[in-house]
């Protein structure tokens, strides 16, 4: 089952903006995996027949992204999400449907393609363990035949913005895990693509780091009016990023639209936290709402969207009151609120 | 074809070479000490003014030697990383770069080649000035051509079976067992130990046939001069074929392998 957002929101998505940069239909991958059972016997078993079973990573997806999106994608592990990106960067090939991205079929890996493309992998290096970043940099330029100026220039650019322009000429095995999750990321993007597939951009790194490949990624974004879709499981890099979300489990598209559109279909609700001056009886408090959490003087209210502005004004005519805050709901709980649908 | 890129790839590998100085030295000393066993053997089953098997004392000498030259050049590869590559799904750092994987790993391989000849060359100055052996310099220019050509040919030759051996990673992770096949075959085959003349004439001309003696008995029998331009023409011909062979079943075992890739990390 396929939900896409209301009309309204698909046209604004997909209407307004311009030229189409992704566009899947009916995509399905399926894995072969070996089946040993457990200990000598199963390995034994294993050596004379081999059992598989088909795995369905991706089953019947379609989406389209328009030039310049954001676009997260989100879902527990082996959802599908890093085998969609690995299809559309062209290192798979698609057991059924098809892709085309910037009007290339990803798998034949034309050279135009690949120079306009990256997929940068969290836990992937392409850079050569026991030479400076700089040297894998260098190559990259000329695989990607940048021109000496641009290349300059980009690399001046992103060392900048990732502030590591002293550890360009240290050999790679030296640096720390962020560091060298930065010098990947300026391996991958010293072609400047106008595609970008960013699997798990901020695993492994500190707050702060995270915080700053977020403004890197955004502006990154903007300043080269670049595609972007990126898997994350910290909800905090897609609510911070995408206006756009892809839900995806067990290799289908459980919702397909804007992230806000998300949090009115599946938690119209919000949070009104009370904190009381006197003491109030609980019986009382029941009619307002779902009481999700009473610890006098502090209550944790939980009312329809559409009621807040009544509630709330109600609350304020009956007692006395020392705080009063109303919340949106956290995007994580809304996301389990749409598996929790699904299933 | 963007010829740049390739020599930078030589150029990474020889510093990274560098990098790790004293695991290539003691790999180095191994060479040397098979070297020195061999040539010692031989000396002393051919004794001087003597000879087997149709070769004099000389003619044995620098065939023992001159393999050791040969394998530097022709029998180094870093290729065997190929089949890890896959495996560990590194492999995706390629395939997403508009650069051609086969051309790489030659590139690659010519820059560990080059480190091999630079200290085959000191070694074996050193072992001349120490040993002082009867070693043939050849000057016909035929020879040393045909010596060329073939010995060019033969490292294509050994990419091909290295690169063919990496791709097995397609299929199973096990990828070094049939490795480990393929290094005893060739030491025996390729003439490494004794020229493959010496043996049963019947056996041997079966062993022409096959694409193993063309990585080292043949260019070294072409530089002692110890042949006729229709064999040496026959032996190339020969060559090429097989080069053609490998190289068609190498891509054909590409295409086929990528649509098994499954790009996974570990």
């Amino acid at each position: 089952m396929e939900i896409r957002s209301s009309p309204e929101s698909g046209e604004l998505l997909f209407g307004i903006i311009g030229r189409m940069v992704v566009s899947v239909s009916h995509l399905s991958k399926y894995y072969q995996v070996h089946q040993k059972e457990p200990g000598f016997i199963g390995s034994l078993k294993s050596l004379l027949a081999r059992h598989y079973e088909t795995v369905k990573a991706i089953d019947d997806i379609s989406f389209e992204i328009s030039e310049g999106e954001l676009v997260g994608f989100i879902g527990p592990n082996g959802a599908g999400k890093t085998t969609t990106l690995k299809c559309l960067s062209g290192l798979l090939y698609p057991t059924n449907g098809r892709i085309s991205v910037l009007g290339f079929t990803p798998f034949q890996r034309k050279k135009e393609f690949l120079k306009k493309i990256a997929l940068v992998m969290g836990q992937k290096n392409q850079l050569w363990w026991d030479l400076p970043a700089v040297d894998t940099f260098a190559l990259n330029k000329e695989i990607y035949e940048v021109p000496q100026k641009q290349f300059d220039q980009t690399l001046f650019e992103l060392a900048r913005l990732l502030d590591v322009k002293d550890l360009l000429n240290v050999a790679v095995r030296k640096l720390s895990l962020g560091q060298r999750m930065k010098m990947e990321l300026i391996a991958a993007l010293i072609h400047s693509p106008k595609v970008l597939f960013l699997d798990e951009p901020t695993i492994g790194l500190d707050v702060v780091m995270q915080q700053k490949l977020r403004e890197f990624i955004k502006e990154y974004n903007s300043r080269y009016k670049a595609t972007i879709i990126l898997t994350s499981h910290y909800m905090g890099d897609v609510e911070a990023l995408c206006k756009r979300v892809i839900i995806i489990n067990s290799g289908r598209i459980l919702y397909d639209g804007l992230l806000l559109e998300l949090v009115k279909k599946y938690a119209p609700y919000k949070t009104i936290t009370v904190v009381f001056r006197d003491y109030v009886d609980p019986k009382k408090l029941a009619d307002f709402g779902e009481i999700k959490n009473f610890d006098h003087p502090k209550l944790e209210l939980r009312v329809s969207s559409k009621q807040v502005g009544k509630i709330t004004s109600e609350i304020l005519e009956q007692f006395e009151i020392e705080d009063l805050t109303i919340e949106e709901p956290e995007i994580e709980d809304v996301i389990r609120e749409v598996f929790s649908k699904k299933e | 074809m963007n010829l740049r890129a390739y020599l930078l790839v030589v150029k990474n590998t020889w510093e990274e070479t560098v990098a790790y100085r004293f695991n290539f030295v003691m790999w180095r000393l191994r060479v040397v000490l098979q070297i020195l066993t061999l040539y010692f053997l031989w000396l002393a089953i051919i004794p001087n003014k003597a000879s087997i098997f149709g070769y004099d004392q000389s003619q044995i000498l620098t065939y023992i030697l001159g393999t050791s030259i040969f394998s530097s050049v022709i029998l180094s590869t870093r290729s065997h990383e190929i089949g890890e590559q896959i495996n560990r799904g590194d492999l995706s750092n390629f395939l997403l770069r508009p650069i051609n994987y086969f051309f790489y790993w030659f590139a690659r391989d010519l820059g560990d080649k080059a480190m091999n000849i630079l200290f085959a060359t000191v070694e074996l100055t050193i072992l001349f000035f120490i040993l002082r052996p009867p070693l043939i310099v050849q000057l016909n220019l035929l020879f040393i051509i045909f010596t060329f050509i073939s010995a060019v040919l033969a490292l294509i030759l050994y990419f091909l079976f290295n690169i063919l051996l990496g791709f097995l990673g397609f299929w199973s992770p096990e990828t070094w067992a049939p490795r480990f096949i393929f290094m005893t075959v060739i030491s025996f085959f390729a003439g490494g130990l004794f020229p493959l003349d010496i043996l049963p004439k019947a056996m041997f001309s079966v062993f022409q046939l096959l694409p193993f003696p063309y990585l080292l008995y043949f260019p070294l029998k072409v530089y002692l001069g110890k042949m006729t331009l229709f064999e040496m023409s026959n032996g190339i011909f020969i060559s090429v074929l097989w080069i053609l062979v490998l190289h068609w079943m190498a891509k054909l075992i590409w295409l086929r392998g990528l649509r098994l890739y499954t790009a996974q990390g570990r």
